[in-house]
């Protein structure tokens, strides 16, 4: 672990207001990145985050691991999985989402749909389909197996650091990445040639 | 290896997932086999696409800040100090009077009256209504651990109530954050069975998981008011409700909706279904969320009505004059733009001809960073409407009636556009439903009629056009010219004519027409002719009949001018013409004695010729005009009071 992420989890026991956020400053991008691929959506990511940002400042003192980033992400995971469990439940759908995603589990992932200036617009079209694609590829994935792409894919963790993070064995999760590639390779469009 | 590698296997070789005796197998028949190279690299293009989403994404500082400092808010807690005696006693108390309730109710009438008893009663109750009174303790931790949620939706800034507001609420609704009835609940500490609805409304929701599902759009009408940058935007879609309270999310963000306009209004089950509020929470830009109170479950129609700006259209023509120039065939078309920042799919569009009045402009009202002012946190209770707080209900916007929706039809079909008057303007219905996404236009042909009969004028007039004769075409919007069933809507016409039988076609000129009301006469107003001419000249010129005043000045006298008009028509049509002359007074008289010529007073200080020339041909005719000045007008009123002249 990073002596500095030692010194700063201790200060914030201690008391340091500024150590915590120094924390958040350090980590809260990723964990951001992290939770708006997870849940779909930025309002929620923003929830999320904040959300995970408390229980860091209730448990700091309870930790005694070697990765903080694992334990943060750790967090992060079991807080993005509840909610994605209430929403199962309860489904938040904007009336100006796009037409096709009126079963309501594809909220705008606004982040990700930056256009890109570079292209044409027919281009631009024919990417912000095919992200949409990906993200509702991504989004019908069981929530382990989402958390597992999004950790060893996007977030570039390795398999042993996703191990470490959801709780489980490597093999589990070399298990899960396959099962969440399998289903992808099935509902991932073929964009041959469109990808710089 | 003797058979093909299967997809998990190539995957799992792909993405390092198998151990390295098994990689290295892999690798060996990869290279012996193209037909598991190709499907590799198949699998490898389609999974590629998942890079799409590794966009690099930022946070701001100051948003992280904030972040740090939230998180490190201490959460107001309740700590209840669980002690088994004190628990146990309680237990025991609500068992005791259980009993004596039970005692009670089957005790005969003449023991409930003695009054050792009744007295007893209160005693034994007197610790738990003491401990209702003072506080939520009775409700044990259950009840604790909801009072924590809702005063964290309080700190999140959601909520404009007071603090003791809402612990009352919390009380009253330890189970209602996820917004929907159902379950055993408590309403101002009253047990409520299941099924049944607590008659106060839970808060606005703190975050968005706990809102209800809507889905897509049913259909959508649009009635575009050009005049006034202003769009109705109707829309029904279907929501499946729970029976209790839901919440509805809409948002508008990067459209130009106008938020105070919002209306949603159930279209079935009106008895069960109550849209009770609508609030606009006070940290969240560009949404609003309704509370619904619903006596039933399952899923009923709503229609959503607000005002956008941003969608307009407007009307141009385009004529086709037949090669006698005596019928042309007209065709109206309407075009759509769209730059409200929202794509409307099969929509049925409106247009309205007309003025519209509006205190505000839609696109200002949207542009407002907050529908009611800016909030204020600390300051609540401000009037005017504090946003964050309730708005209440609205009353249905004032609408145009509305128009049974059509089929939808093909795109690429036709469509019809129907017409049809209001009181001060008019609504003009396209058939079917448009799709008219974010930014793009749309030409809809209006309507399309054959041989209106026309007739090609030319007209001279110094004091208005100089010295070019111009060219009119002019018709009736009425029956008898094929048309007369609606008013036509003000825009640019382009009229071409047939150049030869092929059907090429030729531009004759262009103008902006006015409303055309049923009736009414149009001209249009091609443009200078250069093929056909008008050239006055002055051929006399003369003064006489003076008057002198006592002094022996000149008090009155007449001009003579003698004019010869001469016309030229190089064209192989025949064409009429009208040529306006004007003379400066209004005391003047014509002599003209040109029979196959008509000749009128237009008007006061104006004379108008008309006359038919012949294909490429010329004409001359002459006249002279006499004009009175100074006292001789005196002459020309007695002329004409004596019917000497006209």
């Amino acid at each position: 672990m990073d002596n500095t992420d030692r010194n700063l989890i201790d200060a914030h026991c201690q008391g340091s207001k500024t150590a915590f956020a120094e924390l958040v400053r350090r980590y809260g991008e990723g964990l951001f990145g992290y939770l708006i691929r997870m849940s779909g959506n930025r309002d929620q990511a923003e929830d999320l985050v904040q959300e995970t940002f408390k229980r860091v400042h209730e448990k700091a003192h309870t930790f005694r691991g070697t990765q903080l980033k694992s334990w943060l992400f750790t967090i992060a995971t079991r807080v993005a999985i509840d909610s994605l469990r209430k929403r199962k439940r309860i489904r938040l759908v904007s009336l100006n989402q796009q037409a096709d995603c009126a079963d309501g589990t594809c909220e705008q992932l606004e982040t990700l749909a930056v256009a890109d200036n570079s292209c044409e617009p027919s281009q631009e079209v024919v990417l912000t389909e095919q992200k949409e694609q990906v993200r509702q590829a991504i989004e019908s994935l069981p929530a382990r197996q989402r958390a597992t792409l999004v950790l060893a894919y996007y977030q570039e963790l390795s398999y042993h650091e996703v191990a470490e993070v959801l709780g489980c064995s490597i093999g589990t999760v070399k298990a899960q990445m396959s099962r969440a590639l399998r289903t992808l390779a099935q509902r991932l469009p073929d964009i041959a040639g469109d990808i710089k | 290896m003797n058979r093909h590698l299967t997809e998990k296997e190539l995957i799992e070789y792909q993405f390092e997932l198998v151990s390295d005796s098994r990689a290295k197998k892999a690798a060996e028949h990869l290279k012996e086999c193209s037909q598991c190279r190709e499907h590799l690299q198949q699998l490898n293009r389609k999974l590629a696409s998942l890079d799409l989403l590794r966009e690099k994404i930022t946070v701001s500082n100051e948003w992280l800040t904030k972040v740090a400092e939230q998180a490190g808010q201490p959460v107001q807690r309740r700590i209840i100090p669980f002690r088994k005696s004190a628990w146990l006693s309680a237990a025991a108390a609500v068992l005791v009077v259980g009993l004596l309730l039970l005692f009670v109710s089957n005790l005969p009438k003449e023991r409930e009256e003695k009054p050792e008893f009744a007295k007893e009663t209160p005693s034994l109750l007197a610790p738990y209504g003491a401990r209702r009174d003072s506080g939520q303790e009775s409700r044990g931790v259950a009840g604790d651990i909801k009072l924590e949620e809702k005063m964290d939706v309080t700190a999140a800034g959601d909520l404009d109530k007071s603090a003791a507001e809402t612990k009352a609420f919390a009380f009253a609704f330890p189970e209602e954050k996820a917004g929907v009835g159902g379950g055993l609940k408590r309403a101002g500490g009253r047990a409520i069975t299941e099924g049944e609805i607590p008659e106060q409304p839970p808060f606005a929701p703190a975050s968005a998981i706990e809102l209800v599902t809507l889905p897509r759009r049913e259909n959508v009408q649009l009635t575009i008011y050009n005049s006034a940058d202003l769009t109705l935007v109707r829309e029904r879609r279907n929501l499946t409700l729970k029976k209790g309270w839901n919440w509805l999310q809409f948002m508008w963000a990067n459209t130009l909706i106008d938020p105070t306009s919002l209306v949603l209004e159930p279209l079935e089950q009106k008895d069960k279904v109550r849209i009770e509020q609508l609030v606009f929470p006070a940290r969240l830009r560009e949404l609003g969320r309704w509370l619904i109170r619903s006596e039933i479950s399952g899923q009923v129609p709503f229609e959503i009505t607000y005002f956008t700006s941003g969608l307009s259209w407007r009307a141009f023509y385009m004529g086709t004059l037949a090669k006698d120039e005596k019928t042309m065939r007209l065709e109206g078309y309407v075009r759509v733009d769209n730059n409200s920042g929202d794509d409307y799919e099969n929509a049925q569009t409106r247009v309205i001809v007309g003025q519209v009045h509006l205190l505000d402009q839609i696109a200002e009202l949207a542009k407002r960073q907050y529908p009611y002012n800016r909030p204020i946190i600390e300051g609540l209770g401000e009037p005017g409407g504090t946003p964050g707080g309730d708005v209440g209900l609205r009353a249905p916007t004032e609408a145009p009636a509305a128009v049974v929706l059509g089929d939808l039809e093909m795109a690429l079909e036709r469509k019809e556009i129907k017409k049809e008057g209001l009181s001060e303007y008019f609504l003009y219905t396209i058939e079917g439903t448009e799709t008219i996404p974010d930014k793009w236009g749309k030409r809809l042909l209006s309507f399309e009629v054959n041989d209106i009969l026309v007739k090609s004028l030319y007209k001279y007039d110094e004091e208005r056009w100089g010295t070019e004769t111009i060219r009119f075409v002019a018709f009736t919007n009425d029956e008898k010219h094929n048309l007369g069933q609606t008013p036509i809507p003000n825009g640019d016409v382009k009229i071409y004519s047939q150049a030869d039988d092929l059907g090429y076609l030729s531009y004759v000129g262009g103008t902006g027409i006015k409303y055309i009301p049923v009736n009414e006469e149009v001209e249009l107003n091609l443009g200078p002719a250069r093929l056909v001419t008008v050239e006055p000249k002055l051929m006399d010129f003369k003064t006489e009949n003076y008057l002198f005043d006592s002094k022996g000045n000149i008090s009155g006298w007449d001009e003579v001018q003698t004019w010869q008009i001469e016309v030229t028509n190089t064209r192989t049509l025949a064409i009429e013409i009208e040529i306006t002359r004007g003379f400066g007074t209004a005391y003047w008289q014509m002599k003209f004695d040109q029979k196959d010529i008509s000749f009128e007073k237009y008007d006061v200080t104006h004379a108008r010729f008309k006359l038919n020339l012949e294909p490429r041909n010329k004409r001359t005719f002459e006249y002279t005009v006499r004009t009175y000045q100074g006292e001789r007008e005196q002459a020309l009123t007695e002329l004409m009071r004596k019917g000497v002249t006209k």
